[in-house]
């Protein structure tokens, strides 16, 4: 989360940190306005994440008069071991990682395509910008329906329609979401027609800040089209870049909706993420120590991967 | 995004440690019998169409009947509706809620619903039917009034099976085998426009359909889904053939994206229950049969039974009046009117023998004939056809195992590979909730 905020000003923390006087004053106001965002933090955070600990450690049945039965850590052995849900942890860790490879640079590099063809003074860039922003401002649960019927199974689908016509009738109804070959790959296309909009407008935003002198003064040291784009567009960009990955990377993570209401996780659990067992285990098979145990190894992994990002943004940061 | 989860987990937990809280008794709390007046809450699943209907139009008559008693109904998506009144603790329960049949030992077991001797009339339980009342009882008490039962079975296109030649059964006695079952698959698939030539609903997956409906293949073996709290019934040689032999029918099966395979003649059998009925009806008219599910091992051809059925939650304070609804419920009048809605087999004596679809010689006859032979819980034989769903409060989790299990089957996967699957993940259960006090 830290790595969401953003770039720090060096001018407002230098001026800070020269005035000696009233930096008292400063610090207790600072502490007061930081207590709103401290007082959230420790209620939606950090108490849940204590109350998730604790839940990991018992056997807690949502259906069941029995008092919450002491564990210690079990529950996080069977995850790990347990032929009957090891399975299926195993395939989710690794769904999701496959999901986030495979998302963050198609989903960041398609987001920044669209975003330097639609800066281009020509008419009706507003509208285009307006058509692929669209899929962001639905509902994921709404986008899921409707690529539902995109991708049904028999001849009815679209997809299918489509290449059935294309094909002469050679391609054959293929059963998108049912196949365990081509279910993920399926979620993932919906995902980032889906996700890229909102890259785009932030990197637009990005694009626009990018001084005209500068591509000015690229074109009269006779930079072509790509030079330009190489070394002024790119370094342009770069903090934007950077925070557009991290937050995809974090949304990515979360993958949920889709799968909840595309393929629940299956078939054969091919499309299962950390996520969806996480609440499956707690909400329909009752297992609320399990699920908890889920999602402190969960919170345990994106912590991680979310320091390793700071640290590298920082060094970026660095080089400028 | 990552905000929103975060507040849905402490709901969760505030939510959970008001379930704990609320569960410090002992299990079968009586409901407060109250004045038998005012407002009562009540809770129904969002379903079929014609059900919908039915208990809105009830609701609103009673209330306009004046009994001093008002109903306040809220409807709940069928898919999520179970998880619903699983998640939701006792104290937060309304007067009176639906449930579906196999899960009253889990809300037994989780103290919500409370036993309903003194709060409905002895005239209303008298009237039930058998296979109703046997579905409503635990352990001795009785926890819900059923207004309909469940008949499953196979619905056929009489034009398009002369059409390819096929010879179809039309007694639980004389049903298909699964290797005849196949031979008429094959022969009218080969006529049929899609060449395909069964419907299984497969568009309502996933949910409680793929338990329900397919559940008597596993016992048409003469097995088990559990038997003494384990699932090592399920995990076995003749059970893992016959569900192999019917997933191998994938090829067949219609998607049935459009919920219009069968009515609209894209195939010629629908593996579906009642509800169906009165779409079928309707597009086909006389060409509509309705047939026995085919057999698939020694103990003949098996069908489901046990439908949504109502009761009062432990935390009620309004018993009494929450009886008379269940009375007015159970009336001839609104048992008539939901047979009427959806095709289903009444749930007490008195319709039963009156209903035209259910009667000696009615269209649906075939269904009724199979609840006056119901197999309880013991072993099923040959000389029963209807299988209740299992009795137990590890229901949620079999039943959500099973579906696995049948939906993968028929995308593809190694069928033995997900009956061990599911067979230790409902034996984990078990272990986890020492065998749930049983």
């Amino acid at each position: 989360m830290a790595a969401l905020d953003a770039p720090p000003r060096p001018l407002v923390r230098g001026r800070g940190r020269g005035r000696g006087r009233g930096r008292g004053r400063e610090a207790r106001a600072a502490g007061l306005m930081t207590l709103p965002a401290i007082a959230g933090l420790a209620l939606f955070v950090v108490t849940p994440f204590v109350l998730a600990i604790w839940l990991s450690m018992h056997y807690v049945n949502m259906q069941s008069i029995l008092p919450p039965r002491w564990v210690g850590l079990q529950q996080y052995v069977m995850l790990f071991t347990n032929p009957a849900v090891r399975g299926q942890f195993y395939r989710a860790l690794l769904n999701n990682a496959v999901f986030t490879v495979v998302v963050v640079p198609l989903q960041t590099g398609l987001a920044l395509a669209l975003a330097v063809a639609l800066n281009q003074r020509i008419r009706g860039t507003a509208v285009l910008r307006t058509l692929f922003f669209m899929p962001v401002v639905f509902p994921m649960a709404l986008v899921a329906v409707v690529w539902k019927l995109i991708y049904s199974p028999d001849q009815l689908g679209m997809l299918n329609s489509v290449l059935h016509l294309v094909s002469f009738g050679q391609i054959g109804p293929i059963d998108w979401l049912g196949n365990p070959h081509t279910a993920l790959a399926a979620i993932i296309i919906m995902s980032i027609w889906q996700g890229a909009g909102l890259q785009m407008v932030i990197l637009l935003a990005g694009l626009q800040e990018i001084n005209p002198a500068l591509y000015e003064a690229a074109s009269i040291d006779g930079a072509n089209r790509w030079q330009q784009f190489r070394n002024v567009t790119l370094p342009g960009l770069r903090n934007t870049l950077i925070f557009v990955s991290t937050v995809t990377v974090i949304l990515a993570f979360q993958l949920f909706d889709q799968i909840y209401i595309l393929t629940q996780g299956g078939p054969q659990d091919s499309t299962t993420t950390v996520m969806f067992q996480a609440v499956t285990s707690a909400f329909t098979d009752g297992n609320i120590g399990q699920g908890a145990a889920i999602t402190v190894i969960f919170f345990i992994i994106v912590l991680a991967i979310t320091l390793i990002q700071r640290r590298l943004l920082r060094e970026e940061r660095e080089v400028q | 995004m990552f905000r929103t989860r975060r507040v849905g987990l402490a709901a969760g937990v505030a939510c959970l440690a008001m379930t704990v809280a609320a569960c410090g008794g002992g299990g079968s709390t009586q409901a407060e019998a109250g004045s038998g007046k005012g407002t009562i809450t009540v809770w129904a699943h969002d379903g079929q169409p014609g059900e919908d209907a039915a208990i809105k139009q009830a609701v609103q008559e009673f209330n306009d009947a004046h009994t001093g008693v008002t109903v306040s109904l809220t409807l709940i998506p069928e898919k999520t509706y179970s998880q619903t009144i699983n998640s939701t603790p006792a104290s937060k329960l309304p007067d009176v809620f639906e449930f579906d049949g196999p899960s009253l030992a889990s809300d037994v077991f989780a103290d919500k619903l409370s036993p309903l001797t003194d709060l409905v009339s002895p005239q209303t339980l008298a009237n039930q039917s058998s296979s109703a009342t046997a579905q409503n009882t635990y352990q001795y008490k009785q926890y819900g009034v059923s207004v309909i039962d469940s008949g499953l079975g196979m619905y056929g296109n009489k034009k398009m099976l002369d059409a390819a030649g096929v010879k179809y059964p039309t007694s639980w006695k004389d049903s298909w085998t699964a290797d005849d079952f196949q031979a008429a698959l094959v022969k009218l698939a080969a006529k049929a426009p899609g060449h395909k030539a069964l419907d299984v609903q497969e568009n309502t997956f996933p949910g409680e359909w793929a338990s329900y409906g397919f559940l008597p293949i596993v016992n048409s073996t003469g097995h088990r889904v559990v038997a003494n709290n384990s699932a090592q019934d399920l995990d076995n040689p003749t059970v893992i053939a016959a569900l192999e032999k019917f997933a191998s029918w994938r090829d067949y099966i219609d998607a049935n994206t459009d919920a219009q395979a069968f009515p609209s003649g894209r195939v010629a059998l629908s593996w579906v229950g009642h509800w169906m009925y009165p779409t079928y009806s309707k597009a086909l008219g006389n060409d509509l049969v309705t047939l026995p599910l085919p057999s698939f091992g020694e103990a003949g051809a098996k069908t489901g039974m046990g439908s949504w059925a109502w009761g009062i939650s432990t935390s009620s304070k309004n018993g009494k009046a929450a009886g008379k609804f269940l009375d007015y419920l159970t009336s001839d009048k609104i048992v008539s009117a939901y047979t009427t809605a959806d095709g289903a087999p009444p749930a007490t004596n008195s319709v039963l023998t009156t209903s035209p679809l259910y009667k000696d010689g009615g269209p649906l006859h075939l269904f009724a004939e199979a609840l006056q032979t119901p197999c309880g819980a013991s072993v099923p034989s040959t000389s029963c056809v209807a299988v209740p769903r299992p009795v137990t409060p590890a229901y949620p989790v079999i039943s959500q195992q099973f579906q696995n299990v049948i939906e993968d089957a028929l995308k593809g996967g190694n069928v033995p590979s997900l009956v061990h699957k599911a067979a230790s993940a409902i034996n984990l259960a078990y272990q986890q909730n020492n065998n749930y006090g049983q």
